[in-house]
Order: C-alpha cells, then sequence, then structure tokens
C-alpha cells in the first residue's frame, strides 16, 4: 500500500503536542519528586527494626513493584474514587498510582545504596558520638547518593515512558494528545511518529549521561 | 592519681559465645595500657565496650569517676545495668576510637575529617572547629594536607587524619584498636610515633597492637588476654620480658621471631 506522508498534518496541532509534552513532563517531574522523598521514608522504614513500621512498608513496596503501572493507575481514577470520599481527576489519578509506584522503587535504590556503604563509614561516625540521623545525614547518605544517582535517572527515564500509560483515563499527556491529533486528522502513522520522536529526544540524553556516570563512577571505585 | 577508667566485672557475649569472662580494670588518668592477646582473645570487643560500641552484657564501666547507666541488680557477682542511648552517645563524644582500617570519610578532605566531630557533635561555632582541624591535623604532621582527600593520602597519613579526627574531640581517653595493622610496614612508625608523642604528653590511652616493641617501650601497664580473660597484667618488664603464664610466653615467642624490627622504634 502506498502511504503518502503529511507531517504537516501534526505540525499545524502543535499548540496540542506542546500541551501534551509539558504535561508529560509535568507527570514525570511531580512523580519523580514525590518518588524520591516518600522512597527515603519507606525505605527506612522497610529496614527499621520496628515491625509496626517494616510490615507495612514491605506490603507496600511488594505490591507497587508486583503489579502493572497501567493497573495501578486505573485503580486510582475507577476504583479509588468509589471507596474514598475524594473526587480524583486523571491527573491525581496518574500522579498517585505513578508516584507510589516510583516510591516503591526507589525506596529499594535507596536500600541497595546504603548497604554498599562499608560498615566501618558507620562505626566511625557513631563513635564520635553522631546519633544515627547525624550519621546517616553527614556519613552515609552523601556517599550512598553518588552511587545512587545512576539508578534514580534510570527511574526518571522509565518514569517518563510510564507517563503515557496515563492516556488510558484521558489524562492529556503526550499519548492522549497524539491520539486526539490522529482522530481529527486520520494520520495515525505520522502522529505517533513524531510522539515517539519526542520521547526518543528527551530520553536518550539521560540515558547517554547515566551510561556516562556509571563509567566514571566504576573508575573512582 | 585520678582514676579515669574502672571496669568492674565486664562480661560479653554474642548469642551464646562468651567474648569476655569478668574482666576489671583500672586505668589511671594519663596511663597508657597495652592489650596483648592472640586472635579472637576478646581485645576489640573490650575496646568496644568502653565507649559502648558494644553494650556490655554486664558489668559496670565507669568513666572519670562517673558510673555510666542505671545499676538494676548485682545478683552473683553479675553487675546488670540498664543504658540509655542518650548518655551513651555522650560517652562516645568523650573517647576517642581509632580503628585498624582508618575509616576516614571518603568525601571529605581531611580538613573536613578532622571538623566534623566538632561541628555535628559538639555544634561548635564554624571558627573554632577550623582551628580545632588546624592544630589536630599540624600535631600529628599533616598541616601541608588538609585540603587532600583520604583517597590521595597514604595510609600512615589516613591514618594520622584519623588520629587528628579523634582528638579533636578533646576526648578524656582515647581507644586504639590495631591501627597499623592494615599499614605498609615503612609506614608504621609515623603512626607509632604519632601515638607514642600522645602518651608522652600525658593523653590516657587503650591501644591494642601486635607491635611488641612499641607495647614495650610506651606502656606504663601491659595486659594479656586470653579467651575473655585478663591472664596477666603488669609492668612491661614484667608481662613481656619476664612472662609467669606459659600462654603469655607461647604468644611473645610467636611474635618475636618477625616482630623483632619494631624494637628498633623507641
Ligand atoms: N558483633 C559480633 N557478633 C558475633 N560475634 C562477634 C562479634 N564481634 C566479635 N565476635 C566474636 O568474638 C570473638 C572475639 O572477637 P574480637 O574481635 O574481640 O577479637 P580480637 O581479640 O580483637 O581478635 P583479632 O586479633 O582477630 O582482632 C571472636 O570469636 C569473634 O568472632
Ligand atoms: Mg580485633
Amino acid at each position: 500500500m502506498e502511504h503518502i506522508w503529511d507531517f504537516e498534518s501534526v505540525f499545524t496541532n502543535w499548540r496540542l503536542l506542546l500541551i501534551g509534552l509539558g504535561n508529560t513532563v509535568l507527570l514525570a517531574v511531580v512523580c519523580l519528586g514525590i518518588g524520591l522523598f516518600l522512597g527515603l521514608f519507606i525505605g527506612a522504614a522497610r529496614y527499621s527494626k520496628n515491625r509496626l513500621l517494616n510490615v507495612p512498608a514491605s506490603v507496600f513496596v511488594e505490591v507497587f513493584r508486583n503489579t502493572p503501572a497501567l493497573v495501578q493507575i486505573m485503580w486510582f481514577f475507577f476504583a479509588f474514587p468509589i471507596i474514598s470520599p475524594f473526587r480524583i481527576d486523571s491527573f491525581t489519578a496518574a500522579t498517585l498510582g505513578l508516584s507510589l509506584n516510583t516510591a516503591a522503587f526507589c525506596s529499594e535504590i535507596y536500600r541497595a545504596g546504603i548497604q554498599s556503604i562499608h560498615r566501618g563509614q558507620w562505626e566511625a561516625a557513631k563513635a564520635l558520638g553522631m546519633r544515627y540521623g547525624e550519621q546517616m545525614r553527614r556519613v552515609i547518605l552523601p556517599q550512598a547518593m553518588r552511587r545512587m544517582i545512576p539508578a534514580f535517572m534510570n527511574r526518571a527515564i522509565e518514569l517518563t515512558k510510564m507517563t503515557s500509560l496515563a492516556s488510558v483515563i484521558a489524562f492529556g499527556e503526550l499519548v492522549h494528545q497524539a491520539k486526539t491529533i490522529s482522530t481529527i486528522e486520520f494520520n495515525p502513522i505520522e502522529t505517533y511518529t513524531v510522539v515517539g520522536l519526542i520521547f526518543f529526544i528527551m530520553i536518550w540524553p539521560i540515558a547517554i549521561a547515566v551510561r556516562g556516570l556509571e563509567r566514571r563512577l566504576s573508575r573512582h571505585e | 592519681m585520678t582514676e579515669l577508667l574502672k571496669i568492674e566485672n565486664l562480661n560479653k557475649s554474642f548469642g551464646a559465645l562468651e567474648v569476655l569472662k569478668g574482666i576489671d580494670l583500672t586505668v589511671e588518668k594519663g596511663e597508657t595500657v597495652v592489650i596483648l592477646g592472640s586472635s579472637g582473645s576478646g581485645k576489640s570487643t573490650l575496646l568496644r565496650c568502653v565507649n559502648f560500641m558494644e553494650i556490655p552484657t554486664s558489668g559496670r564501666i565507669a568513666i572519670a569517676g562517673k558510673p555510666v547507666g542505671t545499676e538494676r541488680s548485682r545478683a552473683s557477682g553479675r553487675i546488670q545495668v540498664d543504658y540509655r542511648e542518650s548518655e551513651l552517645i555522650g560517652i562516645r563524644a568523650t573517647v576517642g576510637m581509632v580503628f585498624q582500617h582508618f575509616n576516614l570519610f571518603p568525601h571529605m578532605t581531611a580538613f573536613g575529617n578532622v571538623m566534623e566531630g566538632p561541628r555535628t557533635v559538639l555544634k561548635l561555632p564554624r571558627g573554632e572547629c577550623e582551628a580545632r582541624a588546624e592544630t589536630y591535623l599540624s600535631k600529628v604532621g599533616l598541616a601541608d594536607k588538609m585540603h587532600s582527600y583520604p583517597a590521595h593520602l597514604s595510609g600512615g597519613q589516613q591514618q594520622r587524619v584519623a588520629i587528628a579526627r579523634a582528638l579533636a574531640m578533646e576526648p578524656q581517653l582515647m581507644l586504639f584498636d590495631e591501627a597499623t595493622s592494615a599499614l605498609d610496614p615503612e609506614l608504621v612508625g609515623e603512626v607509632l610515633q604519632t601515638i607514642r608523642s600522645l602518651a608522652d604528653e600525658g593523653m590516657t590511652m587503650l591501644i591494642v597492637t601486635h607491635e611488641l616493641g612499641f607495647a614495650y617501650s610506651v606502656a606504663s601497664k601491659v595486659l594479656f588476654l586470653s579467651d575473655g580473660v585478663i591472664l596477666e597484667q603488669g609492668a612491661p618488664d614484667d608481662v613481656l620480658v619476664r612472662p609467669k603464664q606459659q600462654r603469655t610466653r607461647d604468644f611473645l615467642r610467636g611474635h618475636a621471631t618477625y616482630k623483632l624490627p619494631d624494637l628498633a622504634i623507641t
């Protein structure tokens, strides 16, 4: 079948794409922020000796790591509003699903990063008279963070890709906008090609940076 | 003389493993006590109980005349003590510890390492922390390496930074756990000399070492630890030259064969 390429029809809708790009970035940035923040506490809770903390934290992590992100988003959009008194729009549902998902994965990155720090560092900090929080903040986290950065960047890449799942609950991110454009213009080939390229241009530089960082880190250790 | 450290019937078990079995020890202010013993005899555990890196199973420890913790019971000689973490944190801040593997903070310069305790633990004003860092780095002969990161220092230099880091807390007692065991032989001397100068200045110290020559020249008292008990203790001449116990003799003979060159350092 002969296809006549018509990218013109995509670019005349650049406003829609731009809004979509903005929403994609917004969703990714918000979820990454929340995920990084919550993940630290969930990770700490999961490895605390207190069962009231570590059991719920473990359940949380396992549930979010072992169910599809798509199901999580749909659950917050379609199921959660029924059992909660809140009204939930598509952005909120997507944010809930993706930031909790990210928090679960980040908590594991924190754990691995912290466990990679030699015991002697805890000991030296403790022997100086530091409290647990001080040991963590001044000695362990600054070292562990450096090692965690590549993993967090990979998480950011995954998250950026996962934002496209929010199109199923009609959140106006890139893929949802593409759906709209291709319905109006009957040009799915061109529209989805352009959207794919936009994702690639956003993500590829991060992927290259991760590889560079990993190489640098491995050389320094 | 005043009693700086008093250990009374100290026991420490890890699960079923009894590591320390009734240690009694008194250390006067300004004394240098060297602890000898074969691997696994409990030397590190003893040191780590003194600054409560390990919590004693039973027994009483008093530092500068002040017993640590609250005594719960004293049944058949076993002294049970309750500890509050906040008190132990305070103790650790006044007892310096130097580790076999230095354990410097690799993300801080030598200067940063030495400033860290005064800054984070003592919460002194920045200027005073800097002054302390300069003072103590100069004291260990590393004024010119202040801005180097640990990775760019030799083992001997790293260990001296670690000593400065402990000294910057202006501790009343210093603990050294095999401070030179991880060093190349040619770097051992500089660290021993640093420790020696502290002894000469009257710092109270507990030192675990395998450097017998150093022990002989620096110790005011030598302990020989075996299977969690102090088998023998006394002046260096008594324990190192005229040991009474067969085990001590065997230990010294085993070490003398290849540790002899250390005797040249006095
Ligand atoms: N945290 C711990 N948990 C369980 N067992 C321990 C622990 N720390 C020490 N031990 C055990 O206690 C015993 C004494 O250990 P310790 O480190 O005090 O010996 P040491 O005299 O310092 O030996 P070395 O000369 O090898 O350093 C050993 O059998 C050791 O395995
Ligand atoms: Mg030891």
